[in-house]
């Protein structure tokens, strides 16, 4: 065991303002230019991603369009295309593989490897990092920062500590030190929050946080301290797994114009949950809790959650719970700007068999919607309802493209 | 720069060799344009189909995005980059 710990290597490769630079790579017109992923400049909505020139006049993910426009009226505003993205994506999933097949993919912009027993073959990982970044530059133009070392956290904070293009190599004796000068909120999992709380015990760095009793850090943070703690202490036994069950899978959209049309927001919540189903369905998934969040046009928000009896990936059983939450969360006569449903509690599917008729049926009705989606698209199979947003979005085969295309997925 | 999603049916002269395809001139407004440069191309899958998108660049320097459904054997224009 301890053997195997000793000549574990992970590398972490991070995509550099992932969106925007696939832009960049595609249009030479944009390189060099601030380029802002999330919407035109006038529509409403946030920056999904802004490349590295747009964040240096201060545009950050998150910022309204309208004050991302006045903080840099030179930039160049792309509604983006989230087809593209995943096609890049793909790419960039292709040649990782080439490199090991021990690869966990944790979004579509970044990705652990386990290149313990491969890295021999490329001499050094360094080596095997400028190989990896030549190829995804010259394939699709994006540009990738590397993070490798003996533990996934590691890792990762290496490849976040020098974007765009850096590679960074934390070898096995220098991890404690590396560890202990870095400011405390590195840590994965330490947000405002828990930061608030660290710094009231005067805890700023990792070191720092290394040191205090283990008992300290249970009480004061809970199960999440002792996670904190073990990675402090530079323990983290993570493996790179092939096939992650995510926490949670949510689809969320705006409307062009705020409505209080019921029509028009439950076809819209039906959509999102089937694209939900269908994601859970297409990797063997099924989830138990649903959520629903509502944005209204004052600002205000209100989401709610209740688990189904048992997990699903139905699309029409897990809309049922969208709906039983949406009449009892309803009672606002604001309209409503901003729509989004989310599943949690998502586990591998039961392969457990149900003497039962009804749930058999489903299964066997939902195969073949997946069926007919996987040969002629999405859009070939719909409920009923969501045939309401055809009048306010423009639709492909793939499905309706809403109004922030970045995150229509 | 402005870029404007257009979506319309075109007419293109490609070059089709081992399995791969490549666009060189398209009719748009009338008007044939020259491919001067290819950017690159990416693969949308759509059920069974596919759309192959082009980032190319025209002879008056425009940044166009032409896409060839499988589904209809149709190039379409779908976005063009307006300087200015």
């Amino acid at each position: 065991m301890a053997e195997n710990s000793r000549t574990r290597m992970i590398m972490h490769i991070d995509a550099d303002a992932f969106f925007a630079s696939v832009e960049q790579g595609f249009n030479r017109q944009l390189r060099g230019r601030p380029v802002i992923v999330g919407g035109e400049a006038g529509q409403r909505g946030v920056v999904h991603t802004a490349s590295y020139e747009a964040r240096a006049c201060g545009i950050r993910t998150g910022m309204p369009l309208i004050r991302a426009k006045k903080l840099c009226p030179r930039a160049v505003f792309i509604k983006g295309d989230f087809a593209h993205y995943r096609a890049v994506g793909e790419s960039l999933r292709e040649i990782y593989l080439r490199y090991t097949p021990r690869v966990e993919f944790t979004s579509l912009d970044d990705a652990y490897l386990d290149i313990g027993d491969s890295v021999h073959l490329f001499g050094s990982p360094v080596y095997m990092a400028r190989e990896i970044r030549r190829e995804a530059e010259e394939k699709t133009g994006v540009s990738l920062s590397f993070g490798i070392g003996g533990s996934k956290m590691i890792a990762r904070i290496a490849s976040g500590l020098d974007k765009p293009r850096g590679i960074n190599h934390i070898t096995p004796e220098h991890e404690k030190a590396f560890l202990r000068e870095l400011a405390v909120e590195h840590l994965p999992g330490v947000g405002r929050r828990v930061k608030e709380k660290l710094v009231d015990l005067h805890i700023f760095t990792v070191g720092q946080m290394a040191v205090l009793p283990r008992l300290v850090a249970e009480q004061m943070l809970g199960k999440n301290g002792l996670t904190l703690w073990k990675m402090a202490n530079g323990v983290d036994e993570r493996e790179v797994e092939r096939k992650v069950v995510p926490r949670q899978i949510s689809r969320e959209t705006s409307f062009p114009r705020d409505t209080g049309d019921e029509k028009a927001i439950l076809g819209g919540l039906q959509y999102l949950t089937e694209r939900i189903a269908r994601r859970l369905r297409e990797q063997g998934l099924s989830a138990r809790t649903v959520g629903l969040k509502l944005g209204y046009a004052d600002f205000s928000r209100a989401a709610r959650a209740k688990s189904l009896e048992r997990a699903s990936s139905d699309g029409a059983e897990i809309f049922g719970m969208v709906r039983y939450l949406y009449g009892q969360m309803r009672l606002k006569r604001v309209h409503i700007r901003h729509i989004g449903v989310s599943v949690t509690q998502i586990r591998d599917k039961s392969v457990q068999g149900t003497l039962f008729e009804g749930p058999r049926r489903t299964e066997a009705l939902n195969s073949a919607v997946d069926e007919l989606r996987e040969r002629f698209g999405f859009m070939a199979v719909m409920p009923a309802e969501t045939l309401q947003l055809k009048s306010r979005y423009r639709n492909d085969a793939h499905g309706y493209i809403l109004h922030n295309p970045a995150l229509t997925r | 720069m402005k870029f404007e999603d257009i979506y319309e049916p075109i007419e293109v002269i490609t070059h089709f060799q081992e399995g791969r395809l490549r666009p060189l001139r398209f009719k748009w407004n009338g008007r044939v344009y020259k491919i001067r440069q290819w950017n690159g191309f990416w693969i949308n899958r759509q059920g069974s189909n596919r759309q192959y998108h082009f980032s190319v660049q025209a002879d008056n320097s425009d940044f166009v995005e032409l896409m060839f459904d499988d589904a209809d054997l149709q190039w379409q224009i779908a976005r063009v980059c307006l300087d200015g």
